[in-house]
């Protein structure tokens, strides 16, 4: 794969229209307001189909789920089988959207891939239909909430949340923060330690995942934080103080650690959301290269346009080259997908290292090039620079992707 | 309910066309898209059926090239199959011999109604639907704003200057519709991926019995004689306030008697 097919320009073009007819009249309301994105997701949910997509999807799920998850499952025959470029069809409006607002993706990526993909992951049948099904639809927010005060990177090690045995119900106790949706959810997948009262470290706890539903006595979500970027995704704290909850909101409804839940199906995730972050960037890079192209072939400084310096020529080749290179990891991803090859952890944290580092570069660059102008918020790079940071820390940070990549090349 | 609904596909507007020097044709090479004014038939049409609650949606086009980008835009809204003419002997075709050649496509077809836009974003001559309208001796109802079907009757809601006149017809009929008559839909991911695997029927024009010497340059009644480049717009007015300004305003917006 070298370029986009004829199908998916054809997405990528029906998507382009969408989002300037319906998100670029929003920016400032989204961006610089307080506007939350949740409506114009579901619009573009309802506008290409995607919640009917989801609602066929879940059915196949739940089946599966109620055979005992005997049959294999889509993902498992995507896996063995390639999904048929189904990646592509996931990619293209991640890297679209992006060449506005990275935020819609994030909060979108958070509540259909983390907190429904958990759900379905490893909820019982009936947990899925109980809170799967609104997530994946988007008729409801979801929030993942694993990060807290004391523990970023480490987030499950340090952990300190505390879920106690209460008779037949579980009081929860602890807070989260950096929660994406976070103030708007309606539905939480919180991870907490279980506290068994025995003398097992705390580190080495049993990490249970529970559902929690917005409005539970004990359970307050905070205001939004003002932060340095990605103003369109709401990000905010939680706070549980005893929290009780039966066991019917505790996922899988045991404590057993089984393949795929707790600890696991945090990091699960690392794959699909190492590969989204590197789509993310290369949207954001195109739309900085195509803005700094426009400015330096217009803007005019001593009767020159600036294109013809070279130390202008110079960052956009350095430009070119970011997003040749980001766009070649991301359709290398999709055809190892469609060839039923997965990423290894080294690969898929090296994608997004590198992806995430080139979007920054290339903003601040594009903020530069456009001087004053690209400091002042009409000219829209800064927004895009102000975005492109957090691409370095979510989703495992810079720091965290180099020790996941020598760890996984020491230990083969 | 079937409809028939005739698309045009267009070079990408968002590129600089460019003409044949010898023939002052618009040069058609390369990708087409969906004309813009036709995806406003192709929604009304699958409003139409999908409110009849059976029948199915044709689109009929033509072009030289064997091209079908444009025609799988609209199938990716939900139109069912497609017609086609493709023929080299079409390059040249004017008005008249296009309506002959898509009046004999939409023939086969037998539909209770044919949707046409008002005119193509590319030629404007907006001739060519009333002319298949004439050769398949059918009523004929341009401008429509609003098109309901009761029973076996159409009515519209025909757009005038002043404002709309209301138009009953017999079915089968050819209504043209303006941009106002319905918003087009998006095409779905379900839709797009599976638009590559509708019916694409395409035919010669031997194929629907038209004599080559019918269609193209040298049956074409019309001839491109000369093109010439249209007046530049002339540069607007700079008040310069001397205290003045707000009086001056009021005197322009008094000439164009907006005031």
């Amino acid at each position: 794969m070298f370029e986009w097919s004829e199908e998916q320009l054809m997405v990528r073009d029906t998507i382009r229209r969408f989002i300037e007819a319906e998100v670029v009249p929003h920016i400032d309301e989204l961006e610089h307001g307080d506007l939350p994105p949740y409506d114009i997701i579901r619009k573009l949910y309802a506008t290409f189909g995607m919640d009917q997509m989801a609602r066929d999807r879940f059915k196949i799920q739940l089946d599966r789920k109620r055979d005992g998850d005997a049959a294999e499952s889509p993902v498992e025959r995507a896996e063995r089988q390639g999904d048929g470029g189904a990646a592509a069809m996931t990619l293209i409006p991640i890297v679209e959207l992006c060449h506005y607002c990275p935020g819609i993706v994030t909060a979108m990526g958070v509540s259909v891939g983390l907190a429904a993909g958990t759900i379905m992951k490893q909820g019982t049948p009936a947990q899925m239909e109980r809170w799967g099904l609104d997530l994946l639809t988007m008729d409801k927010v979801g929030a993942w909430a694993i990060t807290e005060p004391d523990s970023g990177s480490d987030a499950l090690g340090g952990m300190k949340s505390t879920a106690r045995r209460d008779g037949d119900e579980y009081i929860l106790n602890g807070n989260k923060t950096f929660i994406t949706n976070g103030p708007y959810a309606d539905t939480i997948v919180f991870y907490a330690k279980l506290d068994d009262g025995s003398d097992t470290p705390i580190r080495d706890r049993k990490v249970l995942t529970f559902v929690l539903d917005r409005g539970m006595p004990g359970l307050d979500q905070s205001e939004p934080f003002r932060k340095m970027g990605l103003h369109s995704s709401p990000t905010g704290e939680l706070f549980l103080s005893d929290v009780r909850v039966g066991k019917d909101h505790l996922l899988g409804e045991t404590e057993d650690e089984k393949k795929g839940s707790g600890r696991d199906s945090a990091k699960g995730n690392f794959v699909t959301e190492r590969a989204g972050v590197a789509a993310m960037s290369l949207g954001l890079i195109e739309e900085c290269l195509k803005l700094s192209v426009a400015y330096a072939r217009d803007r005019m400084l001593w009767g020159q346009r600036i294109g013809d310096r070279q130390l202008i020529q110079l960052k956009l080749a350095k430009m070119e080259i970011a997003r040749l290179n980001v766009q070649n990891l991301v359709f290398r991803h999709i055809e190892l997908s469609a060839a039923g090859k997965s990423l290894t952890l080294a690969e898929a944290s090296a994608m997004k290292l590198y992806s995430a580092q080139a979007a920054s570069e290339v903003a601040m660059e594009a903020v530069q090039l456009f001087g004053g102008n690209g400091y002042m918020a009409e000219f829209r790079v800064e927004q895009l620079a102000r975005d492109a940071k957090v691409f370095q820390i979510y989703a495992g940070t810079d720091e965290i992707q180099v020790t996941h990549i020598a760890k996984d090349l020491l230990n083969r | 309910m079937n409809v028939v609904v005739c698309v045009k596909q267009i070079p990408d507007p968002a590129a600089p066309p460019s003409l044949d020097p010898g023939t002052n044709n618009l040069i058609r090479a390369g990708k087409l898209i969906l004309d813009d004014s036709d995806a406003y038939g192709v929604e009304m049409a699958l409003q139409l059926v999908d409110k009849a609650g059976e029948g199915e949606v044709t689109l009929v086009s033509m072009t030289p090239n064997g091209e079908t980008s444009g025609l799988r835009t609209a199938l990716a809204m939900g139109a069912a199959k497609a017609i086609l003419i493709s023929d080299d002997s079409l390059a040249g075709t004017d008005a008249l011999g296009t309506a002959k050649v898509l009046a004999a496509a939409i023939k086969r077809a037998e539909p209770d109604l044919i949707l046409a836009a008002t005119e193509s974003t590319d030629g404007y001559t907006g001739t060519t639907p009333v002319q298949i309208a004439e050769i398949l001796g059918l009523p004929s109802v341009t401008f429509a704003k609003k098109v309901e079907i009761d029973g076996g009757s159409l009515k519209v809601e025909r757009q005038t200057e002043a404002g709309y006149d209301e138009v009953e017809s017999p079915l089968p009929a050819l209504v043209t519709v303006t941009a106002g008559v319905v918003e087009p839909r998006y095409p779905s991911f379900k839709g797009i991926m599976a638009a590559k695997s509708k019916p694409v029927e395409t035919l010669t024009i031997a194929d629907l019995g038209i004599d080559a010497g019918q269609v193209g340059a040298i049956g074409a009644r019309q001839e491109i004689t000369d093109v010439s480049a249209s007046e530049e717009r002339a540069s607007g007015e700079i008040v310069v306030d001397e205290g003045d300004a707000h009086q001056r305003v009021i005197q322009f917006l008094e000439q164009l008697k907006v005031l």
